[in-house]
């Protein structure tokens, strides 16, 4: 077994507002040669680094919009999010939960902060994450999996280090408690200070660390600051992290998906003409109505 | 200089090598402009074309009652410009926005001096372009006078098949002369026919 190597550790780019309720910085796919190739199955990573939003009697957020052909998953760190869809379906992300929205032949809603939150307002920390679907599971029917943080399986680490909540795949033995269509590992470390934890992916797994509190050390030598990314190399299986202080870091791992990716907006297909005609769908009502 | 769409857009139409469209190009410069921040303003004099390599930019007029009304919108691969002003050098009736964070090369008229002199193609298909634009504007004016806002929505979507998720509703309400409410209605009647659970 080889070590993997980290690839270069990424600075949260400069941020910009996805409606007026998230405030992110982008790390996939935009700069760094983290595009969608390089980083399948995951297509898109938006982090909403803590940002305290005043309060407001009108919930901010994203209006009405699709999505078709992947996954959406909606990681609420602090804050809550309230969300719409237009078969009636809703519900709220909570502190710490997730939400694992399965697009794949198309739905149409809305993202807001939560509507009692948002007349507080305060701390808001959020990861949005795309992770694409194979040809095969593109034309599927949407479904939710909306996973509150103490339905998540957690695995204790030695030594009092902390914890790993494994939100989708598998760590030391504990599943995840999202089922995924290919290969993805999902996690959050929550590290003390000192507490050290080791991971082992396929050496061809795309794989990306977030740090979201705390400094961490990976491989003893890689020092990744708070809301800094490193992306891992495929050169190896395992490597280990270090918090430098309390930690929390979000580590994904997944099995590439080779398929070509034609990607614009909302949609994420495999060719072009596939790509015009969910924009024509689009277009002509066939994602249904959803009031804004 | 690097506008690699505009170069492909006039190396496919017009019968030229690369290396002499690379020289009449790099007379252009490629502006980046941020959301929000305009390209001409009412009654200054527009002096370019500006032909959009990435991002989405919006021409419109604002009435007395401070309406917006937008003339065209142009995402990558358009030009868009205020021809009277250019040509004419009339102040400016409208305005020239970016709409999401884009890149344009600016287009003068020595530009286009020059594509004629040196390539004796490009002023029939210049003259092709100006009818294709002429056609366009005359079939607009028709619509906004006689056709029924679904009518509007449908010729709007095919030519312009992403802009929906690109803007607010409202400007493309402005844009098709209706109310944002009439849109919504369109809109939610499409759906009703054409959703299938």
């Amino acid at each position: 077994m080889k070590t993997k190597t980290v690839e270069l550790v990424a600075s949260p780019r400069e941020p910009h507002f996805v409606g007026d309720g998230f405030r992110v910085h982008n790390f996939i796919p935009s700069g760094y040669r983290m595009d969608m190739q390089r980083m399948s199955p995951f297509l898109l990573l938006d982090y909403n680094s803590t940002y305290n939003f005043p309060a407001s009697e009108k919930p901010r957020g994203v209006g009405v919009h699709p999505h078709k052909g992947f996954e959406t998953v909606t990681i609420a760190y602090k804050g809550k999010v309230a969300h719409h869809d237009n078969s009636g379906g809703g519900g709220v992300i909570g502190e710490g939960d997730v939400q694992w929205m399965t697009a794949a032949k198309g739905i149409l809603h809305k993202e807001y902060h939560e509507e009692e939150w948002s007349k507080k307002g305060g701390d808001f920390q959020m990861v949005q994450l795309w992770i694409n679907l194979p040809a095969k599971d593109k034309k599927k029917e949407p479904k939710y999996q909306a996973i509150k943080n103490e339905n998540i399986n957690r695995y204790e680490l030695p030594d009092n280090a902390g914890q790993i909540e494994v939100i989708a795949g598998k760590y030391k033995g504990t599943k995840g408690s999202a089922s995924t269509f290919t290969p993805v590992n999902l996690f959050n470390a929550k590290l003390k200070k000192g507490g050290k934890a080791d991971f082992q992916f396929p050496a061809d797994y795309n794989t990306a660390l977030l740090v979201l509190e705390g400094n961490i050390m990976v491989n003893g030598k890689e020092e990744t600051p708070t809301d800094h990314l490193a992306l891992m190399a495929n050169d190896g299986e395992n490597f280990e992290i270090e918090a430098l202080d309390d930690a929390l870091v979000l580590v994904l791992s997944g099995e590439p998906i080779n398929e070509p990716i034609a990607a614009q907006g909302p949609f994420v297909m495999n060719t072009r003409e596939e790509l015009m005609q969910a924009f024509n769908d689009f277009n002509m009502g066939k994602f249904g109505y959803l009031e804004d | 200089m690097n506008s690699p769409k505009l170069k492909l857009f006039l190396t496919s139409n017009l019968d030229i090598d690369d290396d002499e469209i690379l020289s009449i190009l790099k007379s252009c410069q490629v502006k980046s402009v941020k959301k929000d921040a305009f390209l001409l303003r009412e009654n200054e004099h527009c002096k370019h074309t500006f032909f959009v390599e990435s991002g989405l930019i919006r021409q419109y007029s604002i009435d007395d009652k401070g309406k917006e009304h937008t003339i065209s919108f142009a995402p990558e691969n358009w030009f868009v410009s205020d021809r009277e002003s250019v040509y004419f050098d009339e102040a400016s009736a409208y305005y020239i926005q970016a709409l999401e964070d884009s890149e344009v090369v600016m287009i003068d008229e020595d530009f286009f001096l020059k594509l004629s002199e040196e390539i004796p193609s490009f002023t029939d298909f210049n003259n092709k372009l100006l009818h294709n634009h002429i056609r366009h504007l005359q079939k607009r004016i028709n619509m906004l006078l006689s056709a029924s806002a679904e009518q509007r929505y449908l010729e709007f979507v095919a030519m312009y098949p992403d802009i929906l998720l690109r803007v607010p509703q409202t400007m493309i309400a402005s844009y098709l002369g209706i109310t944002p409410e009439s849109l919504s209605r369109v809109r939610k009647e499409l759906a009703r026919k054409n959703f299938k659970k």
